[in-house]
């Protein structure tokens, strides 16, 4: 379980987050959805201890898997394997060494991600999605139930964010980890998550399942940009939601 | 017998003659060309001396006789005059301001202006960073070079025609001369073969420095009284290893008198110095600090070059060094050197074992 | 299809590995050639072949009586002196490499922590008092310690340590130390402490005996094991603060534990051998161009590289010419377009890649 507990930041006289209060199961996807400059990345950071709080607490696991925003990470010429074992090192000490069956542990958490055929390349060759699905691993590789992610998608082309919702949802299928992600797309959280922290101006998130949470109220408020929900068919026959924005004032059908 | 008791009574007879003229001569302009040919104009004969050179300062003690007109001095050179055979001929030397200037010869303007000189001694050859203080307060500086003994002789000359006692530095030079050219007349005889490899050590402590023989003084006097200079090799003053001390194995070694703490002892407990030829045949010896130490050109270094050539040639010098001493001692300081005194400033307690040192000792 | 890339991947893993293990070995060589070679060399004249014998019977009887001067020239004089050579080049080369890993900019070298500079303080005083042999090298070694503890608590603000804070920092303290060097060589005794102190800050292994290597053996070598020791978690601490902190990683604490190691380093060598530059910041960066930036490899390749370096850059100061060549020159002569070298090499690769 990770999450806030009457957690309050403030940055000089202004406040980042107020008396949030929040926490993801095992098992469930949360996704803090909001526009830059909301507190997203502060949230983030408030749970994964970060970030010193002003008030409350958080709540977590010793080790959390953190995935940092692709770009952030160094450059460094490591092998992807090599990148992906760090993973191991809370387990190893401050002296140990990884072992094989680190190695191993690292190269099925490669494999998870699918990532596993460039394990032995060089880290810094590989393009931003593929340093992503390393770093997913790395993350993996910790054996932490919980695994946080700062904007998985932001610099993916949609291809990618597709590639990289389908793998979220397959970490999530198992219901054995509680996983927080950042997004400013709300179809990211429809896709992939069960509930939703949305980060709304008046400084009092919303938290609550997705269903509940992404609706075009809710949204409007939240982006100040009307949306709209529309039900689509999928070809199995399920309906799926979509959100749309309507920019420069023109409403999607 | 010693060659500056015939000096001492042809000097009684200058000195009568000069304070004749001295009256006259006083109040005369003296105006000289220095090292750096600079003119040098002074209105009368300077009476208040700042010597930022380091051996200078005992210097203008010898020619004038008296600590009168050295009215500031580099603090290294008042170390080693408070310390010497000077401070106790002259204790009032310790009162002589040395905060004239930095040891590195960068003046301190204020300082030395508060010491209003009428002359300051300073090092030419070394930029004009170390002169353009001393000229930009209004004072009268004299630029000498290092090296030689030409040079020394040179501007032991101009400081003695500063301090308005030209005849003062012709009774020296002439005694320089006298005893130059009577090693020089002996040690002609001197087969190549015969004539040791001589080391001098600069510095011992920190690491070892040798000389060249171009532009070292200490390597002229070495070769003037019958030696070889062991580090002729190198160019100028450099660091070198006991790995190449031990190649050169040299038959004498000098150490500076410049490290207080080091003493023959050095060489004789290092594995490999050790087995030098010197060490072997206990011929190592440690220069000697009388009114300055005797190492670099001053106004003792004929006594510098008798007591090495001694050392360095025992079977075609035996000059009478504490006679000299005491002579040159009565001439330049008009000081008469106990036999305490000289044992001191020959370290015959500290190195009286060495080879041929018995010479030294009293009788 | 799978079964290919497999393949591939499995044969250039391979390749990897051979070479790996070749450059492994051609730095050994390149090591043990200079360390044999070194004394082998010298001003004074002993036939290789008799060196090495003398070696041997070093080696076999040490507590054989040394009574003819070849004998003590080569295990007295050189011997000494190429081990401590070996071992600050070594020490040096690893400090750099973990240092610039902690840092995460390869352009920082030990310097960085003000240590240097406070054991050159520490020298040039004790030298100013008249201070020598143990006492000096101890005095060295505290001041090395005590600008790294000054860096440390400049650098401290709201108990937590930034790296920029740890930079900046360290600049200060270094920039003060140097300038009190200043002081003491504007004071210093023109005839005899002022040049022993410019001699020093030039660096020399001209004075090592057996018992200054062995002062300063125990800090290098112990200092070294650490760092090597902690090789896995120089990885870790080479991320983003925040990546190594959720790694599990106590980045404040361990970085300290870090720089603690490279004060003993280079405390031990400086109060031996004086301030010996570009070693700590070359050395690491050849080494990175030869096995990369992984430090399991990259240390023991320093290491050995360093050692290497040090040894021939040592071999060259005390026989090229009848005079000492202080190394400060040599390394800096060297140490400086090799360094351009792999600057440029660096970047044009990144920038192509």
């Amino acid at each position: 379980m990770i999450g806030l507990d009457d957690a309050t930041v403030r940055f000089g006289s202004r406040t980042i987050i107020d008396d949030l209060s929040f926490s993801v199961r095992v098992g469930r996807t949360l996704a803090i959805l909001g526009p830059n400059g909301r507190g997203k990345t502060t949230t983030l950071k408030a749970m994964l201890g970060f970030q010193r709080l002003d008030a409350g607490r958080r709540v977590a696991p010793e080790i959390v898997g953190y995935v940092p925003q692709t770009g952030a990470s160094n450059q460094q010429r490591h092998r992807a394997l090599d990148i992906a074992v760090m993973g191991r090192a809370a387990h190893l000490g401050l002296f140990g060494q990884p072992r094989a069956s680190d190695f191993e542990i690292a190269r099925s958490a490669l494999e998870r991600t699918g990532a596993a055929r460039f394990a032995n390349h060089f880290f810094d060759r590989l393009s931003g999605g593929e340093r992503q699905l390393v770093l997913l691993a790395r993350a993996i590789a910790t054996g932490s139930q919980v695994l946080v992610l700062d904007e998985p998608a932001a610099a993916l082309d949609l291809h990618n964010q597709e590639r990289l919702l389908r793998l979220l949802n397959i970490l999530r299928e198992p219901r054995n980890k509680a996983i927080v992600f950042t997004t400013h797309d709300p179809n990211h959280a429809l896709t992939a998550a069960d509930e939703a922290l949305l980060m709304m101006p008046d400084g009092q998130p919303l938290h609550g399942p997705v269903s509940e949470m992404i609706t075009p109220q809710n949204l409007d408020r939240l982006y100040g940009v009307p949306m709209r929900v529309v039900e689509l068919a999928g070809p199995d026959g399920c309906t799926h939601h979509a959100v749309l924005p309507a920019f420069a004032g023109i409403r999607a059908a | 017998m010693g060659l500056f008791h015939r000096l001492g009574s042809r000097l009684f007879l200058m000195g009568v003659l000069s304070s004749f003229a001295a009256q006259g001569a006083g109040a005369e302009e003296i105006v000289f060309k220095d090292q750096e040919n600079r003119e040098v104009r002074l209105a009368k004969a300077a009476e208040r001396i700042v010597s930022i050179v380091i051996p200078m300062a005992s210097t203008v003690i010898a020619l004038d006789g008296s600590t009168k007109k050295l009215v500031g001095m580099n603090p290294t050179a008042k170390s080693a005059v408070v310390e010497g055979i000077l401070g106790k001929i002259f204790p009032e030397a310790k009162d002589i301001p040395s905060d004239v200037t930095a040891p590195n010869f960068v003046p301190n303007v204020e300082a030395l202006t508060a010491t209003s000189p009428d002359l300051v001694i300073q090092w030419g050859g070394r930029g004009n960073d170390i002169v353009a203080p001393i000229t930009n307060a209004g004072l009268t500086a004299m630029l000498i070079l290092y090296g030689t003994e030409e040079l020394t002789r040179d501007y032991m000359a101009m400081a003695s025609k500063a301090l308005g006692k030209p005849e003062r530095i012709t009774q020296l030079v002439e005694w320089r001369d006298r005893v130059q050219k009577d090693i020089e007349a002996k040690a002609a005889s001197i087969p190549e073969d015969k004539r040791p490899s001589v080391l001098y050590l600069g510095r011992a402590l920190s690491d070892i420095s040798a000389s060249g023989t171009k532009g070292s003084y200490n390597a002229w006097y070495i070769e003037l009284v019958g030696g070889k200079n062991a580090s002729a090799e190198l160019n100028g003053t450099v660091s070198v290893n006991k790995e190449q001390i031990a190649q050169w194995d040299p038959e004498v070694i000098f150490l500076n008198a410049f490290e207080a703490k080091l003493n023959v002892d050095w060489v004789y407990s290092d594995p490999v110095l050790s087995l030098t030829k010197a060490a072997k045949n206990k011929r190592v010896y440690k220069m000697p600090l009388g009114g300055y130490r005797w190492d670099p050109p001053n106004q003792e270094s004929p006594l510098s070059w008798m007591w090495t050539a001694n050392l360095i040639q025992p079977g075609v010098f035996n000059y009478d060094v504490r006679a000299e001493m005491k002579a040159a001692y009565k001439t330049l300081y008009n000081y008469e050197l106990t036999e305490a005194d000289i044992d001191g400033i020959l370290w015959v307690k500290e190195q009286g074992d060495a080879t041929y040192y018995d010479q030294f000792r009293a009788k | 299809m799978a079964v290919v890339v497999q393949e591939q991947d499995a044969r250039s893993v391979r390749i990897a590995l051979a070479r790996q293990t070749l450059v492994f070995g051609l730095l050994l060589l390149l090591f043990i050639t200079a360390f044999i070679v070194s004394l082998c060399v010298g001003r004074f004249s002993v036939p290789a072949g008799r060196a090495l014998e003398l070696v041997w019977i070093g080696i076999t009887d040490p507590a054989r009586e040394l009574t003819n001067i070849d004998e003590r020239i080569v295990l007295l004089v050189r011997a000494p002196r190429v081990v401590l050579a070996a071992l600050a080049g070594a020490g040096l080369a690893v400090s750099g490499a973990a240092l610039q890993g902690v840092f995460r900019n390869p352009l920082v070298s030990p310097d960085i922590l003000g240590i240097s500079q406070g054991a050159a303080f520490g020298g040039a005083l004790g030298i100013m008092l008249g201070i020598w042999g143990l006492p000096l090298i101890a005095m060295v070694f505290v001041f090395g310690l005590t600008a790294l503890i000054l860096v440390g608590l400049l650098s401290r603000i709201n108990g937590r340590t930034e790296t920029v804070t740890v930079i900046l920092s360290g600049l200060v303290i270094s920039s003060m130390f140097s300038a009190v060097v200043s002081l003491l060589q504007f004071i210093a005794d023109p005839n005899t402490s002022l040049p022993a102190i410019v001699y020093w800050l030039m660096g020399s292994f001209a004075t090592s005996t057996w018992q200054r290597t062995l002062i300063a053996a125990p800090g290098l070598i112990f200092g070294s094991l650490i760092l090597w020791m902690l090789r896995f978690r120089l990885n870790i601490l080479s991320l983003d603060e925040a990546e190594a902190r959720s790694l599990g990683a106590n980045t404040t604490r361990e970085r300290w534990l870090v720089f603690g190691m490279i004060a003993i380093i280079v405390g031990s060598q400086v109060a031996v051998s004086g301030i010996i530059g570009w070693v700590g910041i070359v050395i690491p960066h050849a080494a990175r161009l030869l096995v990369g930036h992984d430090h399991r490899a990259l240390l023991p390749a320093s290491v050995v590289l360093g050692a290497g370096f040090m040894v021939i850059i040592d071999t060259l100061a005390r026989t090229a010419t009848a005079a000492e060549i202080p190394l400060g020159v040599i390394t800096a002569l060297v140490g400086a377009p090799i360094f351009a070298v792999l600057l440029r090499n660096h970047y044009r690769e990144r920038s192509a890649a």
